[in-house]
């Protein structure tokens, strides 16, 4: 992984300063491989990014993003990158979206809750409001 | 689809194993859920409009709250999709329709050129009561409610109707650039300026005033256009923006191997076609070389791109203020015929302030709370998502999210005049010169009402989904881009409450105008 940095990181970059993306990276900035089949594969490609002075940002060796943790950038890894990546970079990606899953299975309970709480305070409303 | 046990896709992905049959499984889900959502707020109002008159009935606050509550249950919905291919899909789904006949093109541009010297004639030489002129139903019924709503429920056809670009095309065609910052400038204004003619002068009650200002209009348009040459209609024109804009909601889109259907709100999700960001894309026309670009150093060609990309970010900041502009004055529309507002504003003017003034200081103030208000929350989203993606990108990406609530509102705002007034618009143009004395007006039903407040609901779970879509495209992970849209939420269950409010009361003229 010795990779050389592309050296745009200026942290005031402006969206304007879109150089960092690489000859390596996909042509249309990121995501995960999509069969397009023929279909439209206009997309915005991966953002402009400013990162607050005084940080040290984690930064995608592939197409130089920075991230404010690791583990985003092992998340943005499999998405942008997948075809890519070596063997320790899969495994990585792997481990965190094993742990994102579970994450997200939490987060899930928690909106369903807030589903249920919902509909059932505004039906309480309306029962009390109508009676 | 391996080791994630989690969310609808995962169980929709277990059950069938191909990917199309996969996605149309979980896009049935989606609409189903849309569906159901949708249902209770027809039912609620539904309810308001057959009680209303009897003694139950649903109060104004309760819908608002509703709505609002549909609009949190919409987002919540949302966030149990979490599937990056699922939504990409999604918004993908469509079919070419084939490409549009030349004949049909030249059809349109007669027929529009055809339509205003008509309206201009009729308006000048017709009758003046304004319910039977020609003029003022062509262009308040006929194309500000009509063919508005036909472009953000079908298509865009106003390129090829616009009879100033029709028009413009015979006239010398300058090349003289707009800065971008100019040009929103000029748009944003002109939108402003032509929504105070239409709410605070006798614009519909005066045919002869109404063909004035259209001339005054064309007056500037041709000039613009004879000046800056057909990017005038591109890039300034705040009309055809307002058409550019509407236009990409809907289902029908222009693609460069002819027409295109998909979602409705799909096209929001991704960059402009007509205007393809530079350099981005690989193998297409995107990455324009300067004219005469073997005579620059490479130096100069580099400048150059790097300056194209600056103008294209410059337009996209350009359309996400615009969008913001065309979603209050759709606001400002229905807030000032509130009785609300009356009462507002003849306390105003009762202490000595010009009523005028008072008008112009609302449009103008209410912009900027607009506008502040959606970068204060592109600039919580980052904090919400925990991003480093820069404000002005979210501020781009996020914005054609909004269109969808304009356009919702904009129907719940003209579709029964509109409705009524058709009858009487077919009547006049078959004689516009002496129309009969009693026109036929539609009487819609009173639940008609409801009708209105379901499109501004649909259009903010549009919204919604929009939004839900441009996240996993911008933030990484699954539960960043969810976290990212929080902020958009909050700001869209406060602006359905008000609208909702707004539309559900009585309407009354504007008063002092």
């Amino acid at each position: 992984m010795t990779r050389t940095r592309a050296t745009h990181d200026r942290p005031d970059a402006r969206p304007d300063d879109r150089s960092v993306v690489r000859p390596d990276a996909r042509p249309d900035g990121g995501g995960t491989p999509l069969d397009s089949g023929g279909r439209e594969a206009r997309r915005w490609g991966a953002p402009s990014t400013a990162v607050p002075p005084g940080t040290d940002p984690s930064r995608c060796p592939y197409c130089d993003r920075p991230f404010p943790s690791d583990r985003r950038r092992t998340l943005h890894l499999g998405d942008a990158h997948a075809a890519a990546l070596t063997d320790e970079e899969a495994e990585a990606v792997a481990a965190v979206r094993d742990d994102e899953a579970d994450d997200l299975f939490v987060y899930h309970l928690k909106v369903v809750a807030a589903i249920v709480l919902l509909l059932m305070g505004l039906a309480y409303v309306y029962a009390f409001v109508l009676s | 689809m391996t080791g994630r046990v989690n969310g609808i896709e995962a169980l929709a992905g277990d059950m069938t194993r191909s990917r199309s049959a996969r996605r149309w499984v979980v896009t049935a889900v989606v609409a189903a859920a849309v569906l159901a959502l949708l249902t209770r707020p027809g039912a609620a109002h539904g309810g308001t409009l057959r009680l209303s008159g009897s003694s139950p009935q649903v109060p104004f606050w309760l819908v608002s709250l509703t709505g609002g509550g549909v609009i949190g249950v919409s987002f919540l919905f949302a966030a149990l999709v979490t599937d990056h291919d699922l939504i990409r899909d999604v918004a993908a789904t469509g079919r070419r329709l084939g490409a549009i006949p030349a004949s049909l093109t030249g059809l349109a541009r007669a027929a529009g050129v055809a339509g205003f010297v008509v309206v201009v004639a009729v308006g000048l030489v017709g009758p003046s009561t304004p319910t039977a002129n020609l003029a003022v139903l062509a262009i308040w019924v006929g194309w500000w409610a009509g063919f508005t709503a036909l472009t953000y429920l079908a298509g865009n056809a106003w390129p090829a109707i616009n009879p100033w670009r029709t028009l413009a095309a015979l006239l010398p065609a300058g090349d003289r650039r707009v800065s971008p910052r100019a040009a929103t400038a000029i748009s944003v204004g002109g939108l402003l300026a032509l929504v105070y003619l239409e709410v605070l002068s006798p614009l519909s009650e005066d045919p002869v005033l109404l063909v004035a200002a259209v001339l005054a209009y064309s007056l500037a348009t041709l000039a613009g256009a004879v000046v800056v040459g057909d990017g005038w209609f591109e890039r300034v024109d705040p009309i055809s923006r307002v058409f550019r804009l509407y236009g990409r909601i809907a289902p029908i889109q222009r693609t460069g191997d002819g027409l295109r259907l998909s979602l409705p709100g799909a096209e929001l999700t991704r960059p402009p076609a007509t205007d393809p960001r530079p350099g981005e894309r690989a193998g297409s026309a995107a990455d324009p070389q300067p004219a005469g670009g073997s005579s620059r150093a490479d130096g100069g060609t580099a400048a150059a791109r790097s300056q194209d990309r600056g103008a294209w970010w410059a337009r996209r900041e350009g359309d996400a203020t615009f969008v913001v502009a065309l979603l209050w004055v759709t606001t400002f529309d229905g807030l000032v015929s509130t009785a609300a507002w009356e009462t507002f504003a003849r306390a105003a003017v009762g202490v000595g302030v010009p009523a005028h003034a008072l008008y112009v200081a609302v449009l103008l103030v209410g912009f900027g709370v607009f506008l502040v208000g959606y970068r204060l929350a592109c600039r919580l989203s980052r904090r919400t998502g925990n991003s480093y993606v820069s404000v002005p990108e979210i501020r781009v990406r996020f914005a054609p999210s909004l269109l969808p609530i304009a356009a919702g509102y904009h129907l719940a705002h003209y579709l029964d005049y509109l409705l009524s007034l058709l009858p009487s618009l077919a009547v006049v143009a078959t004689d516009p010169l002496s129309p009969p004395a009693s026109l036929p007006v539609l009487t819609l039903p009173g639940w008609f009402g409801g009708v209105g407040l379901l499109a501004i609901v649909a259009g903010h779970v549009l919204a919604v989904a929009v939004a839900h879509a441009v996240a996993f495209e911008t933030f990484t992970g699954r539960l960043q881009p969810i976290r990212s849209q929080y902020p958009f939420i909050l700001v869209m269950v406060l602006y359905t409450t008000v609208s909702l409010w707004l539309v559900s009361q009585p309407t009354v003229e504007p008063p002092f105008v």
